[in-house]
């Protein structure tokens, strides 16, 4: 099959787990699915680029976290600037608690941003440690730093029983 | 057993370890306390993860990310990159600001209304009064009529937004026209034929971010005026094509 029509017709049922982790990585919903949006636009434009022995997901994510980067470096500064001020229209809708989702969120917020990603990555998208290394580029080691990192700095801001 | 660091209690509860790393920490469990508490900790941290966001995998798939990936508009899906994050962004936060500005729709539509009013030459430009309605012309009539969000001409003062059908089943378009000043409006089909403008104003450009720059496309008083008509989702460039084929009925 011709890698374009693969892509495109793969990329419709990755569709929910995309939105899913751009929520995690980009807080938002409307960052998020401009975020979905950027990135289908890309995986198809790069589809070319995409070998059929590498997994379309893995693929698309890593798309969806170098595109996230590049929104984060044009806007010139890092998330947390502008979490405290756009932290109430994030995660927060659906049905485990607006207030919780919204702790959640803002607990999100202040991470960095290489540690949030591998918490999309592995808490969220569910990643082995080494699927998320070679996403990220990075050794098994520092994915297991930094999701520590960003553990202890989670279950700091939410309280010790989460 | 009290020497188990944060890199393994975390392996163990991410399901990373062997099994016969996992079994020692399982034995070590039943008899410590405090491990005992950190691996809950630690599990109770991914379950609220993943209750928060695994709600997102039943949530519809909007449809301007779904239509992308039909195959009849390649040329709209497959933009370079550059130009898609500056409009991908832009493009949801519209949205976003939609739903806050529902409210102020009215207050905001009347203060742009206004503005237009105290600069406006009748009779001049893209625009006509006819019974103190306010109407496209010239350019700006011909844009509305031929021009396609999909295949925007980058030479063109005048660039359509949105093309969407109105609750009064009449299609409305929103515009910016790179004129000077810069405008930026809602029209809607008129009964007679022509483009009646219940929304005009100035495209302000305030400074900021990327997104705030891209979301400045539309000024509030056009995104609200949208948000107080549209029905359904606004055109996809096969719909829109389809309603100009149409003439916009």
């Amino acid at each position: 099959m011709d890698p374009n029509q693969a892509v495109r017709e793969g990329l419709p049922p990755l569709l929910p787990r995309l939105r899913r982790l751009a929520r995690a990585l980009a807080g938002q919903v409307a960052d998020a699915d401009d975020l979905v949006q950027i990135v289908m636009e890309r995986a198809l434009a790069r589809a070319a680029q995409w070998r059929p022995d590498a997994a379309l997901d893995k693929w698309v994510f890593a798309i969806a976290r170098n595109a996230w980067r590049d929104e984060l470096r044009a806007r010139g500064r890092s998330q947390r600037l502008f979490a405290a001020e756009e932290a109430g229209a994030a995660t927060a809708d659906g049905n485990s608690g607006p207030a919780q989702k919204l702790e959640l969120a803002t607990a999100l917020a202040t991470l960095p941003p290489d540690h949030r990603e591998v918490v999309a990555l592995v808490l969220v998208e569910g990643l082995s440690y080494s699927e998320a290394a070679d996403l990220l580029q990075v050794p098994v080691g520092t994915v297991t730093s930094r999701l520590a990192r960003a553990r202890a700095s989670l279950q700091s801001h939410l309280g010790k029983d989460t | 057993m009290n020497a188990i660091d944060e890199d393994t209690l975390q392996a163990y509860v991410d399901g990373e370890l062997d099994a016969a790393a996992a079994a020692r920490i399982d034995a070590a469990l039943a008899h410590d306390d405090l491990l005992a508490r950190r691996v809950r900790q630690a599990r109770a941290l991914r379950a609220r993860m993943q209750a928060t966001f695994d709600p997102v995998l039943d949530e519809p798939v909007p449809e301007r990310l779904s239509a992308l990936l039909r195959p009849r508009s390649p040329q709209a899906a497959a933009t370079p990159s550059a130009a898609a994050g500056r409009r991908g962004f832009g493009a949801g936060r519209r949205r976003a600001a939609r739903r806050w500005l529902l409210p102020t729709a009215a207050a905001a539509a009347s203060i742009a209304v206004l503005a237009v009013a105290l600069w406006w030459r009748p009779g001049s430009g893209p625009v006509r009064v006819h019974d103190g309605r306010q109407f496209a012309a010239g350019a700006l009539s011909v844009a509305l009529d031929r021009a396609l969000a999909s295949e925007p001409d980058p030479r063109a003062p005048i660039r359509i937004g949105l093309t969407f059908r109105g609750a009064d089943g009449r299609i409305c378009r929103t515009f910016t026209d790179r004129a000077r000043p810069p405008l930026a409006g809602l029209a809607c089909r008129d009964g007679a034929g022509g483009w009646s403008l219940p929304v005009l104003g100035a495209a302000e450009r305030p400074a900021g971010g990327e997104l705030r720059q891209a979301a400045s496309d539309l000024p509030p008083a056009v995104q609200a005026a949208v948000d107080a008509r549209i029905r359904g989702d606004a055109f996809d460039a096969q719909q829109e094509r389809a309603a100009r084929d149409a003439g916009w009925r």
